[in-house]
């Protein structure tokens, strides 16, 4: 029997060669969708899960609890750890690492006999010794438990480590690491590891030991338990601990250990404390070493992929319903010669099924063609063991035959729905309920095309919006050269003058930061008058008399700093939300007056000698905050910046590699562009951009090809009206009309209920934004017009070829 | 008593009026009968054949199906009685399109449950009896009118239905071609089936133990 209704199928998907593409294309389209959000989903779900120990594993947070608001952070002083575990019986170990925050890269020198190899590294970072009895690395080289138990012990992947040691072991093998973070060292390797198939929220590539370092001693230094949070901090509990009875201890231990310090500082804490399996996905701190995955974004993700396999399912139940008048017959004598109607349900839903097993293995063979585009585009690495390949590829399947099942199962109901008697005696019309649901099914499937129309062009404009806003300073042809080194910081003023007089450079400064990339400095500063209690926070930059020319930074009142200034040591320049944050009245209020701020307990003063117009440091989700730049008091600028005049880049690009070279032969010359920085804060942004934007195209693929087979359909049984009203007279233009209308009807229809959901969507997604565009009537104008001339085109060209065939052909065959 | 209808009424209305197409039918059939039916084109012969078996419903009226009330069945027994009991011939033949000579006469043995090996031998017999064994792998199109009805004929017996019900099933034959199938319904008859048959032909009739007139939906004695 089940081979009797596949072959039927089959014959029935040969027979119908149009028919059987569109459903088999756009299945296949839908479930390899589905299947690539899927491995993206699964591959978020599985972060961190795989570490030995994981269920007592868990990350220590902060709350700062100001009167101005809480703000969360999965950061803690250098202290926490050791008080945790004096304080805790149940907190049996504990690890601290953290990221070389004020280095975008690292300067990594291996000297091999006279000849000097340099790298730079991005992923670095400095760890207690106990990090690798917390996580799983799988070591390839030296042993895990006591890697980073000496000091200056190093621990690098096997990429860095084949690229500075090619084939030789780099076990013990000194490399000399240079970081604005940690200073200048050498340091021994102890370990080599493979990164894993298994995702987890460290990045890091290169380990430092923590001993040895330059934070180590700034450790020391700064004891107080208020500041300097900047420890991702891990705790390992004993087997059976009760979590929340020791949450609840948490209070007091702040107290005890915290209180004074806070006290002096004037602010709260609340200690926070996260699984850590449930870092990446269901933390209540918004940041983490990387920025953890969203539950938002992932529903968006897959409720885009399960409708774009509903419009391929619509699309079978759809033509399969259409065409029904077809199969009637077949049904009406099958129940003649005894088929029950159970028999024929299953004969069409095997017929489905046969549908969405060809599919699928369509489907399989299209993931495995995206997996490198969709890899790029979502950033992810998707390698999997084969157990877990196999579970995949058998959820994939039960994904099939689900949507086999859900496209088959109307249609299966319908069918087999028919009265013989009707079906046997001439002509069989559709059932009125039959053709409004297709009508409503096709209203559906472009509903959905238009929001995503709508959500991509509104992303899209915002993209848009964030490439090209004033950002309140110069950002294009702005060269950015790293000083990563000593050598290369000592190199600042030859290389600043060797760059002032060439022809295609405007203007040459230096800083600790620039816009785009992380300012991690701040301070908080006071008026004349006020006490530290009133202070304000404002980030600070430290900057050379030429920087805010260079950047084409403006004064709204005061100065800059310059070269003519030579008394500016204690003197500082602020934006005009600082002003306003200060309690100043106005920028000219403010130039000539003091401001201080508490280092430890000594206060320093500064005089404003100017202030600047506000400029956006941060991408534009976040709002400007107050600013501050002051002269640096050494020359050691992390950057220094030159402003390109014209269009001559490249050569601008020759004088400086030349004049590097010239100064400083060991060290490759690296360069990027200030706006490239910029732009690279909207990764996520334009990671959902893409996605979305390929979505739209294949989810409005599926249901063209949907309204492409009903246009076709309607055309074949229309073929003798059609020839009748051209044989008394009707043009190709109103055929055509005729033809097109109702389905342009439905997708104006369909623009209807689509655009104010999509705005309401859209505009939510808006807010994570400081500075947003509105969405105007424009973007609905271009959305009408868009899926209308798509609809149109598809339709059309049934349409035009059934009012331009010959009548007299048509009428006779019929 | 095989069947029996009583008072049955059949109409439709058109542009408001009642056209009655069976008007007070009353009918009975006992097993091993051969009926023929027979009267003008239009008098309800179909219709009639229709009702009997169960693909149509009178406005009005009660059939008894071995003392079952026909009218009070579901679905799924009345796809019980076409299996165990009734093999129909259509007028218009009714071939699966999709399906091949053989599968169609194949079908009705598969939704009996009849094992492969089982129905391959009675198809086969089926096709030498109808002479069509060249023509087992064709599709319906690619027969002619008499071919398809042959079809339809070998389709409606190979189950060994008790009752045949047969709507001009000579009408696309040659004269010997129906001569032949006659012989095969009397020899059937003989061997215990009962045949309700619709013609035209007198010479068909001929072959019955029994000839009902229809006239304009009545039933002339
Ligand atoms: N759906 C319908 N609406 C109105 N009248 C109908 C309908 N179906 C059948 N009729 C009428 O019923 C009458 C009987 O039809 P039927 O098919 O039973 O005739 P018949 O005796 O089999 O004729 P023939 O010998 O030509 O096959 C015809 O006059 C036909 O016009
Ligand atoms: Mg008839």
């Amino acid at each position: 029997m089940i081979k009797n209704y596949f072959k039927i199928a089959w014959r029935n998907l040969m027979k119908n060669k149009v028919f059987s593409f569109i459903n088999v294309f756009g299945l296949a389209a839908g479930l390899a969708s589905c299947m690539l959000i899927c491995l993206y989903v699964y591959d978020e779900l599985r972060f961190d899960k795989h570490h030995k120990n994981v269920e007592q594993l868990y990350q220590l947070g902060t709350v700062f609890v100001r009167s101005d608001g809480e703000k969360k952070s999965s950061t803690v002083p250098a202290g926490v750890a050791a008080a945790m575990k004096q304080e805790f019986p149940e907190v049996v170990n504990t690890t601290r690492f953290t990221t070389l925050f004020a280095d975008d890269k690292v300067l990594l020198q291996y000297k091999n006999g006279s000849e000097t190899r340099s790298f730079y590294e991005s992923k670095g970072c400095v760890a207690d010794a106990s990090f690798f009895t917390f996580f799983d690395y799988n070591f390839i080289e030296g042993t895990a438990t006591t890697a980073l138990v000496n000091p200056n012990s190093v621990v690098i992947t096997e990429a860095i480590a084949q690229k500075i040691f090619g084939k030789t072991s780099a076990l013990n093998k000194i490399i000399h690491v240079e970081s604005n973070t940690n200073g200048t060292s050498d340091y021994t390797v102890t370990g080599v590891f493979r990164p894993g198939a298994e995702p987890t929220h460290i990045d890091s590539e290169f380990f430092l030991s923590f001993l040895g370092g330059g934070l180590e001693n700034y450790t020391k230094q700064q004891t107080s338990m208020a500041g300097n949070n900047m420890f991702f901090t891990y705790v390992e509990l004993q087997k059976g601990t009760n979590v929340e009875h020791l949450k609840a201890k948490f209070p007091a231990f702040v107290d005890k250990y915290m209180g004074n310090d806070l006290k002096k500082a004037g602010f709260n804490k609340r200690q926070l404390m996260t699984a850590v399996s449930d870092i990446h996905l269901n933390s209540e701190i918004p940041e983490n070493v990387t920025p953890p995955g969203s539950w938002t974004y992932l529903y968006i993700l897959m409720s885009i992929a399960l409708f774009t396999l509903l419009i391929a399912c619509i699309n079978f139940m759809n033509l399969s319903t259409a065409r029904s008048s077809k199969r009637s017959g077949e049904v009406g004598i099958r129940k003649v010669l005894g088929a029950q109607r159970q028999g024929l349900i299953y004969q069409f839903m095997s017929e489905s099924l046969l549908l969405s097993g060809i599919a699928f293995i369509f489907s399989i063979a299209i993931v495995r063609l995206l997996i490198p585009v969709f890899e790029s585009v979502s950033g992810k690495i998707f390698s999997f063991t084969p157990p877990q390949y196999l579970g995949l590829i058998s959820i994939f399947l039960g994904l099939s035959i689900v949507a086999g099942l859900l496209a088959g199962i109307y249609p299966a109901f319908y069918l087999s729905s028919f009265i013989p008697i009707k079906v046997l005696k001439g002509r069989f019309s559709n059932s009125l309920a039959a053709v409004s649901l297709r009508k409503g099914l096709v209203v559906f499937q472009f509903t959905i095309s238009v929001m995503l129309i709508v959500a991509s062009v509104v992303i899209a404009n915002q993209m848009d919006f964030l490439r090209s806003k004033d950002l309140g300073f110069a950002k294009d042809q702005q060269l950015v050269i790293p000083l990563r080194s000593e050598t290369s910081k000592g190199i600042y003023t030859p290389l600043k003058n060797a760059l002032s007089v060439s022809n295609q450079i405007q203007s040459v400064g230096a800083s600790a930061y620039y816009p785009g990339i992380f300012n991690p400095e701040d301070a908080n500063y006071y008026r004349e008058g006020q006490t530290a209690d009133d202070s304000k926070p404002a980030r600070t930059n430290r900057i050379d008399d030429n920087f805010l020319q260079t950047m084409d930074i403006k004064p709204v009142a005061g100065r800059l700093f310059g070269k003519a200034f030579t008394a500016d040591s204690s003197s500082i320049i602020i934006n005009e939300k600082a002003v306003s944050a200060l309690g100043f009245a106005s920028p000219e209020e403010a130039v000539g007056k003091k401001i201080s701020t508490d280092r430890q307990t000594q206060k320093v003063s500064w005089t404003v000698v100017g202030v600047v117009k506000d400029f956006h440091f941060e991408d534009l989700k976040t709002p400007i905050m107050p600013f501050a730049f002051m002269l640096s008091e050494r020359p050691d600028y992390n950057y220094l910046l030159a402003h390109v005049k014209g269009q001559d880049i490249t050569t601008a690009l020759k004088t400086a590699e030349t004049a590097w070279h010239q100064l400083n032969p060991n060290e490759p010359f690296e360069y990027s562009f200030l706006n490239d920085d910029f732009q690279k804060n909207y990764k996520a942004e334009n990671r959902l951009s893409s996605i979305v934007g390929y979505f739209t195209f294949i989810a409005i693929l599926i249901s063209c090809l949907g309204l492409f087979g009903l246009a076709t359909f309607s055309a074949e049984q229309r073929t003798k009206e059609i020839g009748v009203r051209k044989v008394l007279g009707a043009s190709v233009s109103t055929i055509v009309a005729l033809l097109s209308k109702d389905f342009l009807k439905l997708v104006l229809v369909a623009v209807v209920i689509a655009s104010p959901i999509a705005w309401f969507v859209m505009n939510k997604w808006l807010q994570d934004f400081a500075y947003r565009i509105n969405i105007n009537w424009t973007v609905f104008a271009i959305t009408t017009f868009v899926a209308l001339m798509i609809a149109f085109l598809t339709i059309g060209f049934q349409a035009i070829k059934a009012a331009v065939a010959n009548p007299v052909k048509s009428l006779r065959t019929e | 008593m095989l069947l029996n209808l009583k008072n049955i009424y059949k109409w439709y209305n058109v542009g408001g009026n009642r056209t009655f197409i069976l008007k007070d039918i009353n009918f009975e059939v006992q097993e091993g009968e051969f009926i023929s039916i027979m009267g003008p084109s239009g008098s309800g012969k179909s219709t009639l054949l229709n009702i009997i078996g169960m693909l149509d419903e009178p406005n009005e009226g009660t059939y008894n199906f071995l003392h079952e009330n026909v009218f009070k069945l579901k679905e799924k027994q009345r796809a019980q009685l076409y299996k165990q009991y009734i093999g129909f011939v259509f007028q218009q033949y009714h071939l699966i399109d999709e399906l091949t000579v053989y599968e169609n006469i194949e079908t009705p043995l598969i939704y009996q449950d009849v094992k492969t090996s089982e129905r391959k031998a009675l198809v086969a017999d089926m096709l030498d009896r109808f002479n069509i064994v060249g023509k087992k792998d064709l599709f319906p199109n690619q027969l002619s009118g008499g071919q398809q009805q042959l079809v339809g004929i070998a389709r409606a017996l190979i189950a060994k239905p008790k009752l045949i019900l047969a709507d001009e099933p000579t009408g696309n034959l040659n004269s010997k071609q129906g001569e032949e199938i006659m012989q095969l319904f009397k020899q059937l008859n003989t061997e215990g089936v009962t045949i309700i048959q619709v013609t035209h032909s007198e010479k068909n009739a001929a072959y019955s133990s029994h000839i009902v007139n229809l006239l304009d939906g009545v039933i002339k004695r």
